[in-house]
């Protein structure tokens, strides 16, 4: 009984508290976690453009999918754009990081922001000269292969090659997010420990493998755990550069519910991919927080 | 030993020397391979249609031309009504995250309340889901309440899946537990009411914060390609990036070919708009990216 008195009390001290959170809530409740669930309740039926019509099919969308051939490939395509994008843009922007810190502040500020610009364009933009770019006859790609006494090679037409065309689209913009965060956390880095490394002599190298990129350690989780969800989340360049061919070999699960929802209106099943997305997100991060904990001694 | 200490210093001197060297060398390249594809549009805008197609191509624009740029401006594609679309919606959104996430990071961050915890974990716990799968949602709800048939409604339909904005409520949350209680109690003490300590001495505290997410958002909402994409189905109701998608695929005319030109201008032409803002503001968009994520 004195339990529920106390509560009341405080529920009733922290009225303030619950007046400032109430507008930002609401629209949170509104705009986000209302139609989150109103999605995952539409995989379980079976809706298309008369959303009133809809006839409730239980797991039967979740059926279709394990037997549709596209949504496998889609699948299998997120995860391999995972698996090439994020180590890449890992591995360029801690590099140009690196490479970036040991400058005066005005070169700083220079070519961090110059490793944004692309970021800062878009990817329609971006997309948009790379079709160009990738033209198999009048391309720059294909020109400059030929300088290196390389074939030519129908970037966009040929099933590998879409593929790699969408990772260096991608790869142009998404560099610059981390480096920014790389140069954050390497100015966080105590000048102190690398002076006492100098005097014990330590080389540039070795204060590189030794101190800072241990010492990197959180940014680069961060970086890691951010850059995989974007890729997860990967269609604009897609839909610009491939529109997912050939044969869907450039596809993602993404691009796959823009399809299915806003050209197809088949919301139902649209719906249980993305549902199945989230879960391998969902997956992912906590796989994710709870390899942080565990080696965070 | 001095003569030792000198030649150990000089040829440290000298590694440095030659470290910086390489290390700019790389640096350049690596800038002018991530900045091709920006300095290839710019230039390709100013390239008459036979020389985009020429091989081998010419990298400086031998003969410049404003010829695309001329078709931009006079053509069919009202390109000043996107730029005010997506001002306008980036704006609109901008206004609105700032109102959200002010006031709820203030309540997380420096408020007690029963529940305070839980309510605060489902907010962040949807930070990380893909915002695709709420858009079939709220699209069936944009058609359902015909929000597109009107302007003002256009706008607030496409700002509509940013406004609550998890990461702003964080970074507003994170950014109030600097602010000392101590600070916040003398205030009330002097009679000031709660809204008057979260308008009068918060807000102002709060400034670089708001700054560094007021750009973030706006960039983020300038290109929310998908989302605005959906929704406008008119040539008035797009915005910058639907419009330069829309010109890319619009072949010449009288040709099946891409009309390389002007889609480079158009190209040019949208990305000039974000990044003069960056050019302007290139401190509150890192901070925007490093709050939260770098101890300082």
């Amino acid at each position: 009984m004195t339990k529920i008195k106390t509560l009341a009390s405080e529920i009733r001290k922290g009225w303030a508290g619950y007046l400032f959170i109430t507008p930002g809530y609401l629209a949170f409740i509104a705009f986000m976690l209302l139609p989150i669930l109103f999605a995952i309740s539409l995989s379980f039926y079976k809706a298309t453009f008369d959303i009133s019509a809809r006839q409730f099919t239980g797991f039967g969308q979740y059926i279709l999918l394990s037997k549709d051939l596209i949504f496998k490939q889609a699948l299998i395509n997120t995860i391999k754009y995972t698996l090439v994008i994020v180590p890449l843009t890992v591995l360029i922007s801690l590099t140009v990081a690196l490479l970036i810190d040991p400058l005066g502040i005005k070169a700083q500020s220079f070519f961090r922001g110059a490793f944004y610009l692309p970021g800062v364009a878009g990817g329609v933009v971006l997309s948009v000269v790379y079709l160009w770019i990738f033209n198999p006859t009048y391309g720059l790609f294909n020109y400059l292969l030929g300088l290196a006494g390389l074939e030519p090679i129908l970037w966009l037409a040929t099933a590998p090659h879409s593929f790699q065309a969408v990772c260096m689209v991608v790869l142009t913009f998404t560099i610059g997010q981390p480096i920014i965060l790389f140069l954050a956390g390497l100015a966080g880095i105590s000048q102190d420990i690398l002076d006492a490394a100098t005097v014990d002599g330590a080389s540039n190298l070795q204060k590189t493998f030794f101190i800072r990129l241990p010492m990197l350690r959180p940014v680069l989780l961060f970086v890691l755990a951010t850059q995989t969800i974007q890729v997860f989340q990967l269609w604009e360049v897609i839909y610009m550069v491939t529109g997912g061919g050939p044969f869907n070999s450039s596809t993602s699960l993404v691009y796959l519910i823009y399809q299915t929802a806003f050209i197809g209106g088949n919301y139902g099943k649209a719906s249980a991919i993305g549902v199945v997305l989230m879960g391998i997100i969902m997956i992912f991060t906590l796989a994710q927080l709870k390899f942080w904990r565990e080696t965070d001694v | 030993m001095p003569a030792q200490i000198k030649k150990q210093d000089a040829l440290r001197s000298a590694m440095e020397r030659s470290t910086r060297f390489i290390s700019y060398t790389l640096l350049t390249a690596f800038a002018v391979t991530f900045l091709l594809p920006l300095y290839w549009m710019f230039t390709g805008s100013f390239k008459l249609q036979t020389v985009t197609m020429a091989v081998p191509p010419e990298f400086i624009p031998i003969h410049p031309t404003l010829e695309n740029w001329i078709r931009l401006f006079t053509g069919p594609w009202p390109i000043w009504r996107w730029v005010l679309n997506s001002a306008a919606v980036s704006l609109l959104t901008v206004v609105l995250v700032l109102i959200v996430s002010s006031l709820t990071g203030y309540g997380f961050g420096k408020k007690k309340f029963p529940g305070s915890n839980i309510l605060f974990f489902i907010l962040l716990s949807t930070m990380f889901l893909p915002n695709q799968v709420m858009l079939i949602p709220l699209f069936l709800l944009v058609r359902y309440l015909h929000l597109t048939s009107t302007l003002l409604g256009t706008y607030f339909a496409m700002a509509m899946p940013m406004i609550s904005s998890p990461f702003g409520i964080f970074l507003i949350k994170q950014f109030c537990s600097t602010i000392p209680d101590e600070l916040l109690d003398a205030a009330r003490i002097d009679g000031a009411s709660e809204w008057q300590v979260f308008t009068r001495i918060v807000l102002p505290l709060l400034k670089p914060a708001l700054a560094a997410l007021s750009i973030f958002t706006f960039n983020q909402a300038w290109n929310y390609f998908m989302w605005h994409m959906v929704l406008a189905t008119d040539k008035f109701q797009y915005t910058v990036p639907v419009g330069v998608s829309i010109i890319s695929r619009t072949p010449a005319i009288g040709k099946m070919l891409t009309d390389i030109g002007i889609t480079m201008a158009g190209g040019s032409f949208g990305a000039v708009f974000m990044i003069g803002l960056f050019i302007a503001f290139q401190q509150y968009f890192i901070k925007g990216i490093t709050f939260g994520a770098v101890k300082e």
